[in-house]
């Protein structure tokens, strides 16, 4: 049945010219230049050329850096190493994509955060018999540790702790840093009463970045995680979350804020204390109209509930791993050579600021003179820890959780101790799956 | 009869000077009303017209502001320190320009191909009747119902066993997956506005078919195909993801191009960032501007002899 007086066959026609333009148009656009083409990670390990992938490689203030470090490997071994590159809010579902589907070869550069779901797809090699060699620290070298196998050479090993105005400070009568929780608070109370819009303390209070609140549980006492079993709901966590709500309510910390607002407000001079990571100085300073911020800015230990207990603060840093596959030894030798040749990671520090992750990289004189890595490496990353969650694929989804609790905290729509249940609660769910 | 007449005729004056006064105080009523409604109309139209540009307004003004001034916190509305220096690094950034080739000919070849294959796929809809043709219609509409994470995880795959990643080719057949659905829908629905009869006068004065498809149904159908044609242009310009991922840095389109050249793992270039979105916005306002007078007016009017 047609209508127009035109038979089925003629119908079908059209349609199976609609079908085929799609599949010529397909061999059509293929005329058009193409790429490199894909690769696979089956091929010769042996092989001197490999890729290097990278976050760091597209942004302005790390990619010249890095690709010194290339051209001066592959100029030395006559090899050819591809850079790869995905932004880095992107580059953990891209990486794990490409690894899945056998794209990414040699080396792969990761936060330390995502390595424990890179590690669980059982394509990076263990570098154990390698990492020996490197004269890393030991926090350095834990990690790049997952379930007690050594995937990933540390590049770069620093943490995320509290840092300091002392100018600020100055101008508030605070000749030292606080220690403990309870000077901290005076502290806040002491900058608050400079009036002028200064917020003491730029904590996170924004959803985005409220997984700051951990080392405060921490410091209270909280587990987070103990032997698998999830303790965020237990007293030390309410409290920490209470007190966290007493200090927004005092106006001791401000609503809304993420780690760019609490920058910015750092950069002009309105914040005393802000939670970011080392290179947070560079990033903080370089956006802040006052020339001498850099100056003032101090690395803090974070205060502790009594004296005498462990500052509490949060490991942060980059590893090299490697694909098992085509380049594996030739990347690894690569991986070793950036991480721990002192030439290349002293000029790295200097270009970077991002602290070495062996003992005489550390010991360094571009690095031993930079006084506020020293102290930062030696009063926050020393007693730093990886977050226990990280070892689960769903650790964003498990810090989201917990954070949206917090945020229902501030805003006064849930109380601390039914939040925390919940948020203990809905993170079990997720390290059940 | 006096009392009688007179007595209607005062009853006459008094409703009619009430009527005078109630007239005039319901067009009072009503000119107030009007105001009213005016002011109500207008002030709906400032509201939704900022509400649409205020982004625009913020894009420009942080495109022109200097990083230091981005990141002022609380943020000004009204920018002090203008700078034109974003838009100048703009011209120095040959990798920028090639992400703006690359989305020029990915996007174009996806409206092209997308338009051709939903003319006839969409003509074959709307003017045969045969068997499965309604389930053809549903399968090509549900393939637009994946979420977009599932079809690009399924097209990675597919792409990377043909050896086609990183190719134009991957780009266009996989952003033509989410455009050409669509495009057959809206192009059915402009073929069936065009009457069967004007197809058979065609066929009566001689016409084949794909004579009458191609001189007499296309060009009237040419607006819906421009519209079709823009719609999949403007997707495939603004794609990320698929572009993100079955395509390495050189064959990337502008929206992953800038992600990768502005936003990094510590800081933004915002006003840089701003600075280009407002520059590769460009082309696809231009063609807008060019290829409106196709998307209004009547298709098919004149179309069939009275």
């Amino acid at each position: 049945m047609t209508t127009s007086g035109i038979s089925r066959r003629g119908a079908l026609r059209m349609f199976g010219i609609g079908a085929l333009g799609l599949a010529g148009a397909g061999v059509l656009s293929a005329c058009a230049p193409s790429g490199a083409g894909s690769t696979t990670n089956g091929g010769d390990p042996k092989s001197k050329d490999f890729d290097f992938s990278s976050w760091s490689l597209n942004e302005e203030a790390a990619k010249p850096s890095i690709e010194k470090i290339i051209a001066a490997w592959e100029k030395s071994q006559n090899s050819k190493i591809r850079a790869v590159s995905y932004p880095y809010n992107e580059y953990l579902s891209q990486l794990t994509l490409k690894l899945g589907g056998g794209e990414t070869t040699g080396a792969v550069h990761l936060d330390i955060a995502w390595l424990a779901a890179m590690a669980q797809m059982g394509k990076l090699a263990d570098l154990g018999p390698v990492a020996g060699k490197g004269g890393y620290t030991d926090v350095a070298l834990n990690s790049g540790t997952y379930d007690g196998t050594q995937y990933g050479l540390p590049w770069n090993t620093g943490s995320i702790g509290v840092i300091a105005n002392s100018k600020l400070l100055a101008k508030a009568g605070i000749k030292e840093h606080p220690t403990t929780v309870e000077e901290f608070e005076a502290a806040l109370r002491e900058l608050k009463g400079l009036g002028g819009g200064v917020v003491p303390y730029a904590a996170a209070t924004k959803v985005a970045q409220l997984k700051d609140i951990f080392p405060w549980m921490q410091t209270f006492g909280c587990k987070l995680l103990d032997n698998g079993k999830v303790t965020i709901g237990d007293d030390a966590s309410i409290d920490a979350v209470t007190w966290y709500k007493k200090l927004h309510d005092e106006k001791l910390i401000a609503a809304d804020v993420d780690r760019f607002d609490a920058r910015a407000l750092f950069g002009q001079g309105k914040a005393a204390f802000y939670d970011d990571a080392i290179i947070g100085k560079g990033v903080t300073s370089a956006q802040s109209k006052d020339k001498t911020l850099a100056d003032a800015m101090q690395p803090m230990e974070r205060p502790v509930l009594k004296a005498g207990d462990t500052p509490q603060a949060l490991l942060w840093g980059g590893v090299i791993a490697i694909v098992k596959g085509k380049g594996q030894d030739a990347a690894t030798e690569f991986a070793l050579h950036t991480t721990t040749d002192l030439a290349t990671t002293s000029r790295y520090f200097t270009e970077r600021a991002l602290p070495p992750s062996t003992t005489a990289g550390l010991a360094a004189p571009e690095v031993a003179k930079d006084t506020f890595s020293m102290e930062w490496t030696s009063k926050i990353t020393k007693t730093a820890t990886g977050s226990p969650f990280w070892q689960f694929a769903q650790n964003s989804q498990i810090e989201e959780a917990v954070a949206k609790q917090v945020q229902a905290v501030l805003v006064g729509t849930a109380k601390p101790k039914d939040a925390m249940k919940q948020a203990g609660e809905e993170v079990a769910a997720f390290i059940k799956r | 009869m006096t009392s009688t007449t007179s007595t209607p005729l005062s009853a006459v004056d008094r409703p009619r000077s009430s009527a005078t006064r109630a007239g005039g105080s319901t067009r009072r009523r009503m000119r107030k009303d009007l105001l009213r409604s005016r002011i109500a109309a207008w002030s709906a139209v400032v509201v939704i017209g900022a509400f649409g540009l205020l982004p625009v307004y913020w894009l420009l003004a942080t495109a022109l502001s200097t990083p230091e001034s981005t990141f002022q916190f609380p943020p000004k509305l009204i920018p002090t320190d203008l700078t034109l220096d974003n838009f100048t690094a703009l011209a120095d950034n040959d990798q920028l320009i090639k992400y703006m080739v690359n989305s020029l000919i990915v996007a174009s070849i996806t409206a092209v191909l997308s338009v051709v294959v939903a003319t006839y796929m969409g003509y074959s809809f709307s003017k045969f009747r045969y068997r499965g043709r309604r389930s053809l219609m549903h399968l090509v509409l549900a393939s637009q119902m994946f979420p977009q994470a599932l079809l690009l995880v399924t097209l990675y795959t597919v792409f990377s066993s043909f050896g086609m990643l990183n190719t134009y080719t991957a780009l266009v057949l996989s952003f033509t997956t989410f455009t050409m659905p669509l495009c057959v829908w809206m192009l059915k629905g402009i073929f069936d506005t065009i009457p069967d009869a004007l197809l058979e006068a065609a066929s009566i004065d001689g016409a084949s078919r794909w004579r009458t498809l191609h001189s007499i149904v296309a060009p009237l159908a040419a607006p819906g195909m421009v519209a079709a044609g823009l719609f999949a242009f403007v997707r495939g310009w603004n794609d990320f993801i698929f572009a993100l991922t079955l395509a390495d840095k050189e064959k990337q389109t502008l929206p992953p191009g800038l992600v990768s050249t502005y936003i990094g793992e510590f800081q933004t270039s915002w006003p840089q960032l701003m600075a280009a979105s407002l520059v590769v916005s460009i082309p696809v306002v231009v063609a807008f501007m060019f290829l409106q007078r196709y998307l209004v007016g009547g298709m098919t009017a004149g179309s069939v002899k009275s």
